[in-house]
């Protein structure tokens, strides 16, 4: 099963209605698979930060939504999880693509350091965080989407590498 | 030029189940004249994003009106909202962005282009076709109850005076979250 697939199948499986997202590298082919989803909706937004609060209101009005961006992204986002996410303590599951995640495993110079700064900055943030990087670990999904609900916090899933 | 609270009286008089957001002055304003508080959610903690809590209330509930009220200041930093709001079609929503050219909150500096930056055309150009603009309390007391009536998404931009502001208390935001989404869900 491609591993856009597998995806798809884990946030149904959570009962996922809503992905507030904006396309990255590491995600480019799942839009076409998340659009064939009979229960998961799309909800684009113009910037990361916005797709926070999106998703805020989605959980304020009682819907299960996630969050779908990438590392760069994230860093664009972070003053919306601070207020949404620890002032509000709204459950939030990230979905980051981790872009330069393996080239950094393999010391490559790095295009930029988005990569570099990303563990750094969700744990200064005090955001727990998985990889998804081989198949077997997509369970990591639904794991981190149960932590932030019990937890009433943000985790993220760092997808290592891009959909196929 | 309108007084804030002025407008703020006429949105209430015509309020019936729609659940309100408010940012920035008008959070701390709405609540001395709100009659449904419990459908209230006033953001007073961040800038700029009770535009995108709105959307997603108005997605996770289409058959209930959502009104978002913003500062100008506060809508600049994330005018992206706005193509947001008109990419997802919601019918069910209000974008009203107070215009007083300054950052209140912050002790009235100046927003960049203060009183010249046109709004309205602005949210056009981003998307929501249905657009106003009033710096006149009787002609936006004459006008509003056909724009609430009409199909949206929507967007209001009123001309305010700086200052005249009232203040409430500031609300405990766990308690806030509870109670609006427990009336959310109560579908009254």
């Amino acid at each position: 099963m491609a591993r856009a697939d597998l995806v798809r199948e884990e946030l149904e499986r959570c009962g996922i209605e809503y992905l507030v997202w904006l396309p990255d590298s590491e995600t480019r082919s799942f839009y076409d698979t998340i659009m064939k989803s009979p229960t998961i909706k799309l909800v684009q937004v113009c910037h990361e930060e916005e797709a926070v609060g999106v998703h805020a209101g989605l959980w304020l009005g009682g819907k299960r939504s996630a969050v779908l961006i990438q590392n760069s992204g994230l860093l664009h986002s972070l003053d919306a999880l601070r207020a949404f996410t620890m002032d509000m303590r709204i459950p939030t599951l990230l979905l980051v693509g981790y872009r330069g995640y393996h080239g950094m495993l393999e010391g490559k110079k790095p295009v930029d350091t988005a990569a570099v700064v990303l563990e750094p900055v969700l744990d200064a943030l005090g955001i727990k965080h998985y990889l998804f990087d081989t198949d077997e670990e997509v369970e990591n999904i639904g794991k981190a989407y149960r932590e932030a609900l019990a937890e009433e916090k943000a985790t993220a899933v760092l997808i290592g590498r891009e959909y196929d | 030029m309108i007084i804030r609270p002025e407008a703020l009286k006429v949105l209430a008089k015509h309020r019936t189940n729609e659940a309100v957001i408010p940012a920035m002055m008008a959070a701390w304003e709405w609540p001395a004249y709100s009659t449904r508080p419990e459908l209230d959610f006033p953001i007073r903690i961040l800038m700029g994003h009770n535009a995108g809590v709105g959307l997603g209330v108005a997605l996770a509930h289409p058959e209930r009106k959502v009104w978002v009220l913003n500062g100008d200041g506060s809508q600049l930093m994330y005018l992206g909202y706005i193509t947001d709001i008109a990419n997802a079609r919601v019918k069910n929503l209000i974008l009203f962005v107070f215009q007083n050219g300054q950052y209140e909150i912050t002790g009235g500096q100046p927003i960049p282009l203060e009183e010249e930056l046109d709004l309205a055309t602005a949210a056009r150009g981003l998307g929501i076709k249905n657009s106003y603009c009033f710096d006149d309390l009787a002609e936006f007391e004459a006008r509003i109850p056909d724009i609430l009536r009409q199909d949206g998404p929507t967007f209001v931009n009123l001309k305010v005076v700086r200052g005249g502001s009232v203040k409430t208390p500031k609300p405990n935001v766990q308690e806030t979250i509870r109670s609006f989404m427990a009336a959310l869900q109560s579908g009254e």
